[in-house]
């Protein structure tokens, strides 16, 4: 059983010399609908002898609806990927995503094709060991990566206590912002950073965090020092990390600018 | 006859319809009054106001449960995070937002706050260590849900909460009196008190809680009017033998209220300080079993976990790390089944009883 949808289009009618014979106006677009509903008779017609058909009364054209397939819940669809894939996998590997974005994403720009037994043989089990070395250690690792690039990390230090910047100080920042970075993944500058110092306030240092031990990100951090004391807290600076800083080292300018 | 009935008619400007059937008998039916003059006064002016509210009031607005801002609807958020249906992580590095929030133990939360409150940080080491305990408040029958409740935890690791309570306890012998004392009760006394509050030399509302031995209870009547409520009751946990731990209780209980959300009523949420962070972490966790036994005591009977997350979270830092309850309390895990079974028993019973009465009206 199939339906019709009908939905406005503004259109203009022209005629044969370029006139416009009918003003743009709606016209109604009609797209068809295809779905399939499941339906079962109430009255079940009576038995017939061998070849010949029911007499169907208006009895037997009542329907009860048993089912309606659009409301099926989406099965996924299995897909061999014929090239690398952020968070989904390297070539090679046989994916399980939901049809939409296996149409739009993945076989219509070619990045993968339909998991049949053919293409089992052709894509899955022939792709060598080399090019099954992914470019990164994990499906999720990309996006991370360009994450933290982008990330500026407010590290929160004390105004009056005297404080050297350690790993831990920024696994704590990161874990304040939404990241789990372990200590050892964690790079500070050569330089030791101490304070509590005004001259830091706001400025800007780069550290590196390793992802499972392989990859490396260059992460910016800027220094802010708050007061347990409300009354001497400095003034709030809205949205600081669309507003540029002052490098830290300021030896390290040129390096600095060249990686913004 | 006929012309009188006419004229009459005309007098008063009756008009009758007349029915004919086909036995040609006429029947008259409804006499509908007609007026050529104007209505009179005050109607016109009720109509109009009439019309008028009709206009203003536009359709009952149905109860939108957004607020307006700029003349669109905001939609409330449904309070209840469901991160448990996110991935989880398999790398060192993870960016928390897309996958399941980590598990933490009480000691490994308690670590975590305490870093963030080190004295080159935040320096603050003894601010509060606060649980928000996310409830799901749905009652034992469908779309029926749990009011909101204030209770009063027994703590075993006392600290100081910022509001001092006051106790006045009514008690006989001077032995329990000196008991009383010792406990910390602000002022203790028998018959000679009851008398001081009946002259009105001491108010009984400056109290925060009355406490009272049973020896004193037949002499108590006569200032139960003065207290309607805070009359000491066994069932409140006012009135009984201990007296020490009666008022332990009422001093250094923590205090806690269950606040359903106004628009999501099936989502509770229970904010309670459970100690300070220089604490030994065994003993705030003490506190916190302690809180989370209190409220699963009065959970409903139904299948389900009532208490649903736990968070810790201390100010002025913004985390909140999850407990992992099954670590935290073991016990809870077991008893949520047998409620479970008990429930199904119960079902059973009513479905027998159902039979019977069926069989016997039957």
């Amino acid at each position: 059983m199939t339906g019709y949808c009908a939905s406005r289009l503004v259109t203009g009618v022209l005629g044969w010399n370029g006139h416009c014979l009918r003003a743009p106006s709606t016209v109604p677009l009609i797209l068809q609908i295809r779905n399939t509903f499941i339906l079962q008779r109430r009255t079940p017609p009576g038995l017939t002898k061998k070849n010949k058909r029911p007499k169907l009364r208006s009895r037997h054209y009542v329907y009860d609806l048993v089912e309606d397939t659009n409301l099926r819940k989406q099965e996924n669809l299995n897909v061999i990927l014929t090239s690398y894939v952020q968070g989904l996998g390297v070539k090679g590997d046989r994916v399980s995503v939901k049809p939409k974005l296996a149409y739009e994403k993945l076989l219509l720009p070619g990045l993968a094709v339909y998991a049949t037994r053919e293409n089992v043989k052709m894509y899955e089990e022939s792709v060598d060991k080399e090019e099954k070395t992914p470019a990164f250690s994990s499906a999720s690792v990309e996006r991370t990566v360009g994450i933290l690039s982008r990330q500026i990390l407010a590290v929160v230090m004390n105004l009056e206590t005297e404080w050297t910047l350690q790993p831990w100080h920024l696994r704590i920042s990161f874990r304040k912002a939404g990241f789990i970075v372990p200590e050892y993944a964690i790079e500070l500058p050569e330089e030791p950073i101490k304070g509590p110092n005004l001259d830091l306030e706001g400025k800007e240092f780069k550290i590196t965090v390793t992802i499972n031990k392989s990859e490396t990100v260059p992460v910016r951090c800027r220094i802010h020092h708050w007061s347990t004391n409300p009354g001497d807290r400095l003034p709030y600076v809205q949205d600081h990390w669309q507003q540029t800083a002052e490098p830290l080292f300021p030896d390290n300018q040129k390096s600095f600018q060249s990686d913004q | 006859m006929a012309s009188c009935a006419v004229n009459f008619m005309k007098l008063f400007n009756f008009k009758s319809y007349q029915l004919v059937t086909s036995n040609l008998t006429r029947v008259n039916i409804n006499f509908i009054q007609v007026r050529d003059y104007a209505a009179r006064r005050g109607t016109r002016e009720k109509r109009l106001k009439l019309l008028r509210a009709k206009k203003n009031s536009k359709k009952p607005e149905e109860k939108t449960k957004g607020k307006k801002l700029k003349g669109i609807t905001v939609q409330p958020v449904y309070p209840r995070i469901q991160e448990e249906l996110k991935p989880s992580c398999i790398d060192d590095v993870v960016v928390t937002k897309y996958y399941r929030w980590k598990l933490y133990d009480f000691a490994e939360a308690i670590q975590c706050h305490r870093e963030t409150h080190h004295p080159t940080v935040y320096n603050q080491p003894d601010s509060y260590v606060q649980a928000h305990i996310e409830l799901d408040m749905t009652a034992a029958k469908k779309n029926r849900f749990v009011d909101n409740f204030s209770r009063l935890a027994t703590v075993a690791h006392p600290f100081p909460m910022g509001d001092p309570r006051s106790v006045i306890v009514f008690c006989k012998t001077s032995e329990l009196q000196n008991e009383a004392k010792e406990a910390g009760a602000n002022l203790v006394g028998d018959s000679s008190l009851i008398r001081e509050i009946e002259k009105g030399n001491v108010f009984i509302k400056d109290f925060d809680h009355v406490l009272a031995h049973p020896n004193v209870l037949p002499e108590m009547v006569s200032i139960r009017g003065l207290m309607r409520k805070t009359f000491p009751n066994a069932r409140a946990g006012t009135l009984g033998v201990d007296l020490t731990s009666m008022i332990k209780r009422f001093r250094d209980g923590i205090r806690y209220s269950a606040q359903k959300d106004e628009h999501w009523q099936d989502f509770g949420l229970i904010k309670v300080n459970i100690g300070k962070l220089d604490m030994e972490i065994e003993h705030l966790q003490e506190n916190l079993q302690n809180v989370l036994r209190d409220i699963h005591s009065v959970r409903p009977k139904r299948k389900g976990p009532f208490i649903t997350k736990v968070l810790i979270c201390s100010a002025p830092s913004v985390e909140k790390f999850k407990l992992n309850l099954a670590a935290l309390l073991p016990e809870l895990a077991s008893d949520l089944e047998e409620a479970s079974d008990s429930d199904e028993d119960e079902e059973d019973e009513g479905d027998m009883r159902k039979r019977k009465m069926k069989a016997i009206s039957a």
